[in-house]
């Protein structure tokens, strides 16, 4: 079990960062093992009011849809890696906000990851970009072509129709179809 | 199910009203009675309350209506495949408290619970939408409020149904969330009213249902008012897509069709949680820890958080499967969803709105 977090230093890093007024309260409100490992997070990760605003929400949601403490969830292996590694802080406050947000929402992150997965395997030449809708809030999917003349676009539409079947299987698991029981 | 109320604040102009009456007459001990000059300012939310919202659900107000009763669904839109739904507004709030009803934010300002004493007046309205209608009419009044609760005080549901059974061409669905429906079973409807239920998984219903009937009340309820010679139907609306949420509907429908025949249900409409950034905000303000408010939503093209699509479109379909696997021919729509989501579930175009709703109108009777 940490120390408890000493309620000035949580206060000092807010004043530094202009930590708007309701997160310090809702900081200040923690236990003391979860006040503590989120001061070791901001502090050790040089974290902008921003991101302790973005990474605290996630936590909270986390913490009450898992039924875990803050300090729990901050503790897991994949957390725990990025809070000591050793790239620069910004780099690793944005790699925790990422992990948090796939802890948030771990089956959008399973099927965000599969259908890039799927779009990368197909190797399609520069030109064609395929976009699955953000976070998938859409069932619609894009496909993009950027061709200069005739000779380039005839050139990416083969490629286009060479890959159709699989371009087809990507727009259904876009539309919800195609994938596994447990999966998402 | 009974629901407590700190007062009642009747307007003056109605206070001799059969519903003022009745609802004073039924009243349990202690509950005070205000008359007041104008109900309105009486339903304004309480600023200083903790929860103004909250508050005002407990504050009966028995009051005129000032505009019309009948409107067209809040939900319809350009953007979504439509029922053609009519609304009847017979009263604003509701004094059960869902974590994700959209009355939080719909009538923040206005929430106590108001009642139109001039209800009747709606039957003119209605006179004149039949003498005009060309096809059957579905007509709700569980919009704004839910369409029993409180109803062993105001007694309104008699009326209607009593109006409706003589309205060919019309029919009235009592949506709701309780099993208040004593007041239902001695009546003949002559099949021109269909109660109607919102079902949720008992999880749903632990975590968010505050104050609702259990799952199970709710359907043994249906099966009541069914053998007392009404339609039934249900809504699977909002659609929780948290963890295991497949094998709780398929639960829930279990249970639902050993008790109601799939054969004799008019209908079962599917819809996938929704909220407005503002509901989404009010509702975890006031349920901060409710983990069905923690779902994996995303901001939607319709400026609504909804379970990302994939995620939203496979629970669709399974339910939809296994409502199927019972009886083939259900009716089954979806709920403030668009045409391609319509297609890509159920497998064919929506129905234009007016032949859906005539259809939803008209029922098991015609085409089921
Ligand atoms: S029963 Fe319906 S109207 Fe009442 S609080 Fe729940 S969702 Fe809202």
């Amino acid at each position: 079990m940490s120390a408890p977090a000493d309620d000035d230093a949580v206060r000092e890093w807010a004043a530094a960062r202009r930590l708007p007024a309701p997160y310090l309260a809702r900081w200040l409100a923690l236990g003391p093992d979860d006040r503590a490992a989120l001061l070791e997070a901001a502090t050790g990760l040089r974290m902008r009011a921003g991101q302790l605003i973005a990474a605290f929400d996630l936590l909270e949601e986390i913490s009450v849809r898992d039924a875990r403490p803050i300090a729990a969830i901050l503790a897991r292996d994949e957390v725990r890696r990025i809070l000591n590694g050793t790239g620069s802080g910004p780099g690793r406050a944005a790699a925790l906000l990422a992990a948090l947000r796939a802890l948030r929402f771990p089956r959008l992150a399973r099927a965000t990851e599969r259908i890039a997965r799927e779009i990368a395997a197909l190797g399609l030449p520069r030109g064609i970009r395929i976009a699955p809708p953000r976070e998938l809030a859409s069932g619609e999917i894009r496909i993009e072509l950027a061709a200069h003349g005739g000779e380039e676009l005839s050139r990416l539409l083969d490629a286009l129709s060479r890959h159709a079947t699989e371009l087809a299987r990507i727009a259904d698991l876009v539309a919800g179809v195609g994938w596994h029981d447990d999966e998402i | 199910m009974r629901f407590e109320l700190d007062a009642v604040y009747v307007e003056e102009e109605m206070r001799a009203t059969a519903l003022a009456r009745r609802v004073i007459a039924a009243l349990p001990p202690g509950v005070p009675v205000y008359h007041v000059p104008d109900g309105r300012i009486a339903a304004r939310a309480d600023r200083g309350a903790a929860d103004p919202f909250a508050a005002g659900k407990r504050r009966m107000v028995i009051m005129r209506r000032r505009s019309r009763f009948l409107t067209g669904c809040p939900a319809a839109s350009n953007e979504f495949a439509c029922c053609g739904y009519l609304v009847m507004e017979l009263a604003s709030n509701c004094p059960m408290d869902c974590g994700y009803c959209f009355l939080q934010e719909f009538v923040a300002d206005n929430p106590g619970f108001q009642v139109y004493a001039n209800y009747a007046d709606a039957f003119a309205e209605l006179d004149r939408v039949q003498a005009a209608a060309d096809r059957p009419l579905r007509i709700g009044t569980g919009e704004l409020a839910d369409s029993l609760a409180f109803d062993s005080l105001t007694g309104m549901s008699r009326d209607l149904v009593r109006y409706f059974a003589g309205r060919a061409g019309l029919t009235l669905e009592l949506k709701t969330k309780t099993d208040e429906i004593e007041n239902l079973l001695d009546l003949d409807s002559r099949g021109r009213t269909l109660v109607s239920w919102t079902l949720s998984p008992e999880r749903v219903f632990r975590s968010s249902e505050h104050r609702t009937a259990s799952p199970s009340a709710r359907i043994a309820a249906a099966r009541r008012v069914l053998e007392a010679g009404y339609r039934v139907g249900f809504h699977l609306d909002p659609i929780i897509a948290c963890d295991g949420a497949d094998r709780d509907y398929s639960a829930l429908l279990d249970e639902l069709f050993a008790t109601v025949p799939a054969a004799r249900i008019e209908f079962i409409s599917l819809g996938g949680l929704r909220m407005t950034p503002g509901l989404r905000a009010a509702a975890r303000r006031r349920f901060p820890r409710d983990p069905m408010l923690l779902g994996e939503e995303v901001l939607a093209p319709d400026g609504r958080y909804r379970a990302f699509a994939p995620l939203r479109m496979r629970l669709y379909e399974a339910i939809n499967r296994r409502i199927a696997r019972e009886k083939p021919g259900v009716r089954v729509y979806l709920c403030m969803e668009s045409a391609a989501t319509y297609r890509r579930v159920l497998g064919a175009a929506p129905p234009a709105p007016a032949a859906l709703g005539a259809r939803l109108a008209d029922g098991n009777r015609r085409d089921g």
